[in-house]
């Protein structure tokens, strides 16, 4: 006890200098308006870590352009006027007859096949499996005229370009909420990385729309449809958020991946890819005054075309029931709850954090009681997510053996009554505590790491975000949770969602479970007992059986524990031998008749 | 040169406030950029070398940036010591190492011990080596290192412990058939290394049942003691009184049987188009066949030739076909992956949808084709040479990875130079290295064509949704149109049950 109190006040003063860890970048915006946070570091010499990022998502987007924020990303990998092609000009004229035939086809598309499709011909006016013998004309002049490009096309010269010059990582990535941009390169390659990107944003080719379109499509199948869990999960994020844009799925829906216009995709690059929307995040081996430079040179050269753009409109309304989704995949059989959190930055944020940890982890709360002490999961998780502008807190949890998905969310609902009832222990606040801190360190080793909260954290609000954190981590008290737990978790709020396994079903007790779900020393006294009695079914009648099991099931509540699977075993071998005898019974009356 | 115009302005700004900085010119295309000459010298391993009383290699690199510090202990041994029938001993030892106690402490009070201490450890048994590791501040090092030396050398393996954890990977193996990327990578090791050699092999529901906590402590003792042990150790320390700790944690811990080197697999595979049936929207496909050793001398030719091939992303040729060009594919690209005991595997792959599998497949072996064929332009060569020297610093990026490769290259006898002189070799490599790299390793006659999905849309191909006639492939373009199905599989015990399409035709 004594000794637990030492490392009590050791470890305080271990999470206070973590604290005083600060993130200082040095800040510089240009005359537009675009952000740079330049974080110089010698631990990792030559190398450099750097990126932009731009807070837009999927959250952003409206019906009918789903996905667009993804293709988009996709699309400005694609080179630019300068880069990509032998031959701008002639490059030019095949990408306007390429917008042409586009055009041609939607209009096509819009009228014959949206009208093939109401006739119940079709099912997707968009598949090219589903072409008329026109548009099947127009696809093959599409596809004479993308080969003639491709023989000016430097083909992927904007990857080539950095490869060669030793670049690595290049890559970028969409979200919800944020689209960002990065790479890693030498240290000498700085004003590379800057005349690169500067020029992507200046003015984008979009060039080989129409394949990646395809390639975008084929993602989508590669980490949703041919997934075992992903097209459930969609649609469960879908009903969640109810108005909310965040029940968009980031990869885009099939029908509007096939749909978007040329003039949509440009419009949308125009709106949140202005300089003023963007944030530039060096870090590495470099020299803060040289890289002012560069990027003043330019990324000073591009301009605001339009108003800047809103933030997301749309806000959830809140749910006012329970929401119950069940659905059936091939995977493992599985239970989410999930409820309403809050935004990023909210001042409970870092509560429904510490939440999360004191469940997690083999010595958090739900791996010793669902795990070890019931066996009734192989694996459970709780976890908040605060998204820019809303959050949603959830459980999910693998059932073991034979134990049931609703036997799974019964035990959830016993630790939320806990957190809502019981004032969390000052160690197990404190265990928390003092791994938040340190992951702190470790969280800051890394220049990649380091980049990325830089960007995500600038570009929702500030990167002094990361500074702020860990201190309002360290401040919450068990009232803190028991607040929180009782204002957030609810039963008319939360959705809950079932996933079994296709075509599964539960395995049969065996006489084998049974021994092993008795102690020893009743074990070998009941399990005669259970053999003869198992014998003595056999002699019984089928109305004798359902009375029988109509007195088992009343008197369920009343066994002691210890014999639950012993009784369910009975139980299901009288419901078993009923089976068969009216099996028995149904055959004999079929017999000769037709039906 | 840049340099000194850049201090200039940089000075100017100073004097006349920083709105006065002037833009650089711009040039029409960065090769019209010029760079500063980045000098980088690989670090020597005997640099960081240290040895212990009894011969132990101990590797340090200390920095002071986070009151942090990192021990990894590194053992020979790994799952090729398993034995016959007990697949999946090596990971539960590993796992069970770090979640069953120490002889000091059960283990929920060894958790919450070094969760209280927010020490992170791990436990985990590989292929071929085996590691233990810690990462913990400073200001609780000794306590936090003590509980995790008594975890490496006196693990508790804890019986319930073992009882959760079976259970656990028990209900994983339920999940063997619903990914259909996993069903094709374990179906490529059964053809390629065969199911008996650790390559292919997998655990089964029995493998694992049969697994005790004698097995366990067995194959612990066997791997882990001195005679296997090589340490790393990063952060901020002494190095002096970090040796001296070392010495006592090894001082007294008797050795054992040092681990025999790994066994060469003798299966000889077949190859032909082999697919798995599955009902899915996307197919994947992997074609390959045996590699290279990684000291093979033409081994950073084939590096070159596969980078051009399809190993570099978005600048390599199967990339850029099957997927920028044609959109077949969001993944695609091939890799040579080099073992040090016996050839590897080469694998080209691409996930697309069952129309378009054959087609892919034809683009793929055109590739192939051409690389063998035609000899590779100097400045698509010059591209791959560049990226692969002037990326080579990121080898050693951090101090962790730099010991991890030290310590690799002396357990496997690297050739003590080969780092010192990696660049001359890559860059001296010439378009004649490239083909004849390509026409001596890669063998797509002779090659497993591997399909996960429907197959009779897969066969068909995709002259329904094909607008350009040139374009339209079916799967009689490969081996003759012969294919061989392979068995579906218990996803608990591997064990072929029939196939689910005889199941519907005899209901």
């Amino acid at each position: 006890m004594r000794k637990s109190l030492a490392i009590a006040s050791m470890m305080l003063a271990t999470a206070t200098s973590a604290l005083g860890q600060q993130v200082e970048p040095i800040e510089y915006t240009l005359d537009n308006g675009m952000k740079f946070l330049l974080m110089p570091r010698d631990e990792q010499p030559n190398i450099i870590t750097a990126g932009w990022i731009s807070p837009v998502g999927s959250v952003n987007e409206r019906p009918g352009i789903v996905g667009v924020s993804h293709l988009l990303e996709h699309l400005l990998f694609k080179g630019t006027d300068a880069i990509g092609t032998s031959d701008p000009e002639l490059d030019k004229q095949y990408r306007e007859q390429l917008t042409e035939i586009r055009e041609q086809m939607r209009a096509y598309a819009l009228d014959v096949q949206y009208d093939r499709m109401h006739k119940g011909e079709i099912d997707n006016p968009w598949d090219p499996e589903n072409d008329t013998a026109e548009l099947r004309e127009l696809r093959a002049q599409m596809t004479a005229i993308q080969d003639k490009q491709a023989e000016i096309t430097i083909k992927n010269e904007f990857d080539s370009i950095y490869t060669g010059n030793g670049a690595s990582g290049m890559n970028a990535g969409t979200s919800n909420d944020f689209t960002i941009y990065y790479i890693n390169i030498p240290s000498n390659k700085l004003e590379l990385w800057a005349w690169m990107e500067s020029d992507r944003l200046d003015n984008p080719s979009m060039r080989e729309l129409d394949a990646e379109r395809f390639v975008v499509i084929e993602e989508r199948r590669q980490r949703l449809e041919a997934t075992a869990t992903g097209k459930l999960d969609e649609q469960f994020d879908s009903m969640f958020w109810v108005a909310s844009p965040y029940g968009f799925p980031v990869i885009g829906w099939m029908s509007d991946l096939m749909a978007y216009t040329e003039d949509e995709i440009y419009e949308y690059f125009e709106t949140y890819y202005q300089p003023a929307n963007l944030t530039g995040v060096i870090v590495g081996d470099f020299d803060p005054d040289d890289a002012k430079q560069l990027v003043e040179s330019y990324f000073g050269r591009l301009e605001n075309k339009r108003e800047a753009p809103a933030p997301v409109v749309t806000h959830s309304v809140p749910l006012l029931g329970e929401l119950r989704f069940t659905g059936e995949c091939d995977c493992q059989d599985q239970v989410e709850v999930r409820y309403r959190s809050v935004p990023f930055g909210h001042p409970d944020e870092a509560v429904f954090d510490v939440m999360a940890d004191i469940l997690n982890g083999r010595t958090g709360r739900l791996y010793k009681s669902l795990v070890e002490e019931q066996e009734i999961a192989t694996s459970a998780r709780a976890g908040n997510r605060s998204n820019h502008f809303a959050g949603s807190f959830s459980f999910s949890a693998v059932p073991k053996g034979r134990a049931e998905l609703v036997d799974l969310e019964a035990a959830w609902y016993e630790q939320l009554e806990r957190l809502k009832t019981e004032p969390v222990g000052e160690r197990e606040l404190q265990k928390i505590k003092n791994q938040q801190a340190a992951d702190t360190f470790r969280g800051l080793q890394d220049n990649s790491s380091l980049f990325f909260q830089l960007a995500i954290t600038e570009a929702f609000d500030s990167y002094e975000y990361l500074n702020e954190m860990p201190k309002r981590v360290q401040a919450v008290t068990s009232q803190d949770i028991l607040r929180v737990a009782n204002q957030y978790f609810k039963d008319n709020n939360r959705a809950v969602a079932l996933y079994t396994r296709k075509g599964g079903e539960k395995p049969l007790i065996t006489l084998d479970d049974v021994r092993a779900s008795l102690p020893e020393d009743m074990a070998a006294m009941m399990m005669p007992q259970i053999e003869n009695q198992l014998q003595q079914l056999e002699m019984l009648g089928i109305d004798e059986l359902k009375s029988g099991l109509e007195e088992m099931q009343a008197m369920a509540g009343q066994y002691p524990p210890q014999l639950k699977t012993a009784m369910e075993y009975m139980q299901q071998q009288v419901e078993q031998r009923i089976k068969q005898l009216e099996a028995e019974r149904n055959s004999d009356a079929s017999e000769g008749d037709d039906q | 040169m840049r340099n000194s115009t850049t201090t200039l302005l940089t000075s100017i700004a100073l004097i006349a406030g920083a709105q006065a900085i002037a833009s650089t010119d711009i040039p029409d295309h960065p090769s019209g950029i010029e760079y500063e000459e980045l000098v980088f010298e690989p670090p020597v391993a005997s640099d960081y070398r240290h040895e212990l009383s009894s011969g132990v290699p101990v590797f340090m690199a200390p920095s002071k940036e986070f009151p942090l510090v990192t021990i990894r202990f590194s053992f020979k041994g790994g799952e090729y010591l398993e034995p016959e029938g007990k697949a999946g001993l090596a990971g539960i030892t590993g796992q069970l190492m770090r979640s069953g106690g120490n002889s000091a402490f059960g283990p929920s009070e060894l958790d919450e011990e070094f969760d209280f201490l927010a020490a992170n450890v791990s436990a985990s048994i590989g292929g071929t080596t085996a590691n233990a590791s810690i990462n913990c501040l400073t200001s609780n090092f000794d306590e936090a290192y003590a509980l995790f030396v008594d975890m490496m050398k006196t693990p508790r393996f804890d019986e319930k412990r073992l009882g959760v954890l079976k259970s656990q990977i028990l209900e994983s193996l339920k999940t063997r058939n619903d990914d259909g990327l996993q069903i094709a990578i374990r179906e490529m090791g059964f053809l390629m290394w065969g199911e008996k050699h650790f390559e292919g092999r997998v655990v089964t529901k029995q493998s694992i049942e049969s697994i005790t906590v004698e097995d366990i402590r067995a194959f612990h003792q066997r791997i882990f003691h001195p005679g296997n042990l090589m340490i790393s150790v990063t952060g901020d320390f002494d190095e002096q009184e970090m040796l001296t700790v070392l010495e006592g944690t090894v001082d007294g811990w008797s050795v054992g049987e040092i681990s025999p080197e790994v066994p060469a697999p003798t299966h000889v595979f077949e190859p032909g188009v082999y697919y798995y049936e599955k009902d899915q929207p996307q197919v994947q496909v992997l074609i390959g066949h045996r590699g290279i050793e990684r000291d093979n001398p033409d081994a950073i030719s084939v590096q070159i030739m596969n980078d051009i091939l399809g190993g570099s992303g978005f600048t390599s040729r199967i990339t850029n076909s099957v997927r920028t060009r044609e959109g077949l594919a969001y993944t695609a690209g091939s890799v040579f992956s080099n073992k040090v005991e016996y050839p590897g595997m080469f694998m080209s792959y691409f996930f697309t949808k069952t129309a378009t599998a054959a087609f892919g497949t034809k683009l793929v072996f055109d590739e192939f084709e051409k690389i063998q064929k035609e000899m590779a332009a100097t400045d698509e060569i010059e591209v791959m040479q560049n990226s692969a020297i002037e990326t080579f610093p990121r080898t050693f990026e951090s101090k962790g990875a730099m010991l991890g490769i030290f310590m690799s290259d002396e357990r496997t006898d690297r050739p003590s130079d080969h780092w010192q002189t990696y660049r001359e070799r890559v860059r001296s490599v010439s378009q004649e290295d490239v083909q004849r790299a390509a026409n001596e390793y890669l063998h797509p006659q002779d090659a497993i064509i591997l399909m996960v999905g429907p197959w009779e849309e897969i066969q068909a191909g995709n002259a329904s949704s094909e607008a350009d006639a040139n374009r339209i492939v079916t799967m009689d373009a490969f081996f003759g149109g012969n294919a061989t199905e392979l068995p579906q599989r218990d996803p608990e015990t591997m064990e072929p049950i029939e196939t689910p399409k005889e199941k519907v035709s005899q209901e």
